[in-house]
């Protein structure tokens, strides 16, 4: 190692290869990876689910589960993660690592005060645990010491987590999706704060994400993993703007953003990874990879410099790379056969919401309460027209898709609609496991034509007719979508509604989504309600867009023009929070507040940045209404600027 | 906490009505007839009478019973036909060896199980022994296993007493009839060690079932919640195992645990009747065993009241455990 402090690096990875067993086979979780981490850096570590990263972070903490083989080294202060004794691990876990997890509810002992938790990484100290609450921004840090996580909201558990990590100042923190799990406002004020840390204590740290976005915001180098191989790795401008790996390219061509081209199908890569049991010899990215050659199936390409700090693992010549990005790029996508968006009927409305309460009863004892999921509601939605729901989580946003599905009724106020059909988030756990997909798809239909109609419905979605003889646990997360996709439309419904059907799949899966949804739409005539937390899916799929806001539709209107123009200072901090190469978010203050106690008046105001005093005022109850020409474009702001 | 316990002395309540509605029903519908358990079979037609006035049994069955309910208020249980004491007596007299039998069976239980569930957790070495000798003593029949330890530890080795609670003749007897804490209390020291060996063998013979039901269900809850994320968080901090476990996890283990034990707790009263009759320990198992033949309906009653009551109590106290084990319970 040299001997240079500055550029001694913190931690570093030589030809890591991590094999675990399970069922009888071998899982390659890693196959051979070489990385630095360099003090006071964020690394970002990009990937799709299941490229080995989170495998990664933890052989980095010397915690990889059960007994896996493994190869090369990972050191640490001098010491190699892997083989070091236990006791050895453990004090340098404790002395010079910290750790951040995705989800802070479990990750944060339930049963335990969380000062208390922060105390036992802070040598036992509750002093020293206030100050690290208040380090990361926890208001009234000293009264929530006593506090147990279930007290806390989604942001102040992970600075909990945070103040855990960087208690007793390590050089080093792992950060697995440390802001997966929450709200994009309130991931932008959690990312802020991570780099607000690094800049303070000057600990590096390792920011295991999927979302490129986070990386490109936050990190100062971005490493690429694919199928447990590094693709590539330079400086974050380097690799996200001018990518020279074909898979990177194709991660930042398929990404969503809000200036993606929404009158096209979207890139997508083709295929899928290539199984973790059985990788192939050559590069793994080759079966999808539209340059490859038939060196490619032969070696395993290793990273080379391409550029200083610049590592790639291809071997075709970085030039080849860039002209065929640059040709790929010249080529415009295909249009849409109709060109534009499909125009809806606007005078004949396919599903009429008007004026919808729905209150639930939660909790038992003390903890009794009336959470208001949604407080007169009204909405329309137009035979063929395409209306995104975007909310933070606790804004209703699927309560009114459930009501407008009939699966709930509403207390108070009317609902129509035609026929509807719904696809859900977690598709695998929709689709019953015993029933094979042809059973599923066909379940509906009249015996005699069940065997044409689920064939046909299959390859509307993009499936091979054999699909139809699997059962729901053998296929991968995509193509559940499709095959949940292919039941809803199987008889063709009047309207398609959609509860974040692409938020649980990675980016160039979720653009396949997407591009299938537009399509059966214009194919089906279909309306479709589609309900996400991310205004760049929203802006793609909808013609309309409603935004949410604690149980109140507090924005909508042509999609393009809330995006590109927001009016209402929630829907303008949303935009604004949306992480993306260069944007200096300034994030939103505060979190969403509970729905069980809205705040009066506005529900909006404790985090308003423009509120007036009357904002607060019980008697005030913003409606939406109609701004500019036309009633398209509505707001429930009662701002001069904003209404 | 208050709501609580409100609503479970309600529920005592409700349950000693409907026990007392079952035994009286049971006491009617039986054959058995008390006068003549009492008097024998050749007494005379107006000595049955008589007796049959004296005990109420000659009224109408609805005023008999809110009459015996009544009584059950002001802590009368009736009259032993057997002893002719008060069962209240009887059984003030008896139920100080059984309470102790029961906690001690208890308390053997609870540390079996925790060192089975922490043996297999953290790997100790011996833990797999102790595993198969608990299973195969809970596979056991009590009875069985009571037998086998007297043979082996009293008759061959002579380690251990297996009748009785003392072999002093001249142990105190109050203030709360508990022996080895009598002998604490009345500076003693020889009374509490002698009636603590009294209490091995019939302890362990009681604990062995309950041990491994609970040990089982805190091993299976310990080794997931040692999967759990918060214990990574705990490992990635730098504890060592050890103190993961029992800072940790084990808190956020004794909930299943819990619920364990106070279903085991109805069990082992039935256990611990069968086995005071093996070691021949002076405690309600004994009463009752005496009874039954006679039926001694007011005297059966009285136990039977008892351990309701107990059960309720017992689990009461297990759901404000639970509910101080986790903060997330509302109660
Ligand atoms: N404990 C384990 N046992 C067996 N396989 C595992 C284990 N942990 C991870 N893997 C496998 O290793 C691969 C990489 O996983 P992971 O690092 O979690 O990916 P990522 O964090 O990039 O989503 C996956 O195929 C996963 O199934
Ligand atoms: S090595 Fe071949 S298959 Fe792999 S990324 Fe480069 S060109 Fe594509
Ligand atoms: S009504 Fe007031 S608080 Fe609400 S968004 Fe408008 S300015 Fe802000
Ligand atoms: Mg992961």
């Amino acid at each position: 190692m040299r001997d240079d402090p500055v550029t001694t690096p913190v931690a570093l990875i030589e030809d890591l290869a991590v094999t675990f067993r399970r069922g009888g086979r071998d899982i390659h979780a890693l196959r051979g990876v070489s990385l630095d981490i360099r003090p006071a850096e964020i690394l970002g570590l990009v990937g799709e689910s299941g490229s080995g990263k989170s495998v990664l972070g933890m052989s980095l903490l010397g915690l990889l589960p059960g007994t896996p083989q493994t190869r090369g080294r990972v050191l640490v202060h001098g010491e190699d993660m892997l083989v070091a004794p236990p006791a050895v691990r453990r004090r340098l876990r404790h002395e010079h690592l910290g750790a951040v997890f995705q989800d802070p509810m479990t990750s944060l002992n339930p049963t335990m005060r969380v000062g208390a938790q922060v105390a036992e990484a802070a040598d036992g100290s509750g002093a020293e645990a206030e100050r690290l609450l208040k380090a990361v921004g926890i208001p009234e840090a000293g009264r929530r010491m006593s506090a147990y996580p279930h007290e806390l909201s989604g942001g102040l558990r992970q600075r909990v987590m945070i103040a855990m990590a960087i208690a007793g100042k390590p050089s080093l923190v792992i950060a697995d999706e440390p802001t997966t799990a929450l709200d994009v406002t309130v991931q932008a004020q959690v990312l802020a704060l991570i780099r607000s840390l690094r800049d303070e204590i000057g600990c590096s740290f390792l920011l295991i994400t999927h979302d490129l976005g986070v990386a490109a915001q936050v990190a100062d180098r971005v490493a690429v993993m694919y199928a447990g191989r590094l693709a590539e790795c330079g400086p974050t401008d380097a690799v996200l703007q001018a990518a020279a790996h074909p898979y990177s390219l194709g991660l930042m061509t398929s990404r969503l953003t809000l200036e993606s081209p929404r009158d096209t199908r979207l890139a997508t890569l083709p295929g899928e990874v290539p199984s973790p049991a059985d990788p192939p010899p050559g590069c793994p990215f080759e079966p999808r990879c539209a340059l490859s050659t038939e060196a490619c199936t032969e070696t395993l390409p290793d990273a080379v410099e391409i550029a200083p700090d610049h590592l790639s693992a291809c071997i075709l010549p970085i030039s080849e790379v860039r002209s065929h990005s640059v040709e790929s790029r010249s080529v415009p996508h295909p249009p849409e056969p109709e060109s534009g968006k499909h125009l809806p009927l606007l005078d004949e409305s396919t599903v009429v919401v008007r004026r919808v309460e729905k209150t639930y009863r939660v909790g038992k004892g003390l903890a009794k309460g009336r959470l208001r999921a949604l407080r007169e509601v009204d909405l329309t939605v137009a035979a063929g027209e395409s209306v995104a729901i975007v909310g933070e989580s606790g804004s209703g946003k699927s309560t009114l898709l459930r009501i407008i599905g009939g699966l709930e009724r509403a207390d108070l106020g009317d609902v129509t609609h035609g026929r509807v059909q719904m696809v859900f988030q977690d598709c695998g756990a929709s689709l019953t496991p015993w029933l094979t997909v042809g059973e599923l798809i066909g379940e509906r239909l009249p015996r005699a034509a069940r065997k044409e109609e689920v064939e046909r419905a299959l390859e509307r979605v993009g499936l091979p007719a054999e699909v139809a003889g699997a059962k729901a646990g053998q296929l991968s997360g995509g193509q559940r979508q499709r095959v949940a996709l292919a039941r809803a439309t199987v008889i063709p419904p009047e309207i398609l509604l959609c509860d974040e059907p692409t938020s649980a799949l990675d980016v160039s899966l979720a653009a396949g989504v997407i591009n299938l949804i537009a399509g059966l739409r214009r194919d089906l005539h279909m309306a479709v309600v589609f309900v996400t937390h991310d205004l760049s899916v929203a802006r793609i799929v909808a013609d309309r867009i409603a935004v949410m806001y604690l149980g109140r539709i507090v924005e909508q209107g042509p999609a393009e023009d809330v995006v590109g123009s927001p009016r209402h200072p929630y829907t303008k901090a949303l935009v604004a929070a949306i992480p993306d190469f260069g944007v200096k978010p300034i994030p939103l203050e505060g979190e969403p507040a509970s729905p069980l106690n809205p705040p009066t008046g506005c529900a909006f105001h404790p985090r308003c940045p423009i509120a007036l005093p009357v904002c607060s005022d019980a008697d005030l109850d913003p409606r939406l209404i109609g701004i500019g020409s036309g009633a398209a474009r509505m707001v429930a702001c009662i701002h001069p600027e904003v209404a | 906490m208050l709501r609580l316990i409100a609503k479970r002395l309600a529920g005592m309540a409700a349950i000693i009505f409907a026990l007392t509605a079952v035994i009286f029903l049971l006491q009617k519908i039986s054959p058995l007839d008390p006068v003549h358990a009492m008097l024998g079979g050749n007494a005379s037609k107006a000595a049955i009478a008589q007796q049959r006035h004296a005990l109420g049994l000659d009224r109408p069955i609805l005023s008999q019973f809110w009459h015996y309910l009544g009584g059950l208020l002001h802590g009368d249980f009736g009259t032993s036909y057997r002893t002719r004491r008060p069962v209240g007596s009887d059984l003030g007299f008896f139920v100080p060896a059984t309470l102790e039998l029961a906690f001690y069976g208890l308390l053997f239980a609870i540390v079996l199980a925790v060192l089975l569930a922490f043996g297999t957790t953290l790997n100790w070495p011996g833990a797999r022994l102790l595993r198969v000798v608990l299973l195969a003593g809970a596979s056991t029949p009590a009875f069985l296993l009571a037998i086998g330890a007297i043979i082996i530890f009293y008759q061959h080795l002579g380690w251990l007493p297996a009748t009785g609670r003392t072999d002093l003749t001249n142990a105190p007897d109050g203030p709360t009839g508990l022996l080895t804490l009598d002998g604490l209390l009345n500076g003693r020291l020889d009374v509490t060690v002698d009636a603590f060996k009294h209490l091995i063998l019939p302890g362990l013979a009681v604990a062995a079932g309950p041990a491994v039901s609970i040990g089982r269900v805190l091993r299976s809850s310990l080794i997931g919640e040692m999967q759990s994320g918060y214990a990574k968080t705990a490992r990635a901090k730098g504890l060592t195992e050890g103190r993961v476990l029992r800072g940790h996890v084990l808190r956020n283990s004794l909930g299943p645990a819990l619920s364990m034990t106070g279903l085991q707790v109805g069990l082992m009263f039935a256990g611990v009747l069968v086995i005071e009759e093996i070691f021949s320990w002076p405690g309600i198992g004994q009463y009752t065993a005496q009874s039954i033949p006679v039926a001694d309906f007011p005297a059966i009653a009285g136990v039977t009241l008892l351990l309701g009551v107990g059960y309720v109590v017992i689990n009461t106290i297990v759901d404000i455990l639970q509910a101080i084990a986790d903060p997330r319970i509302n109660i």
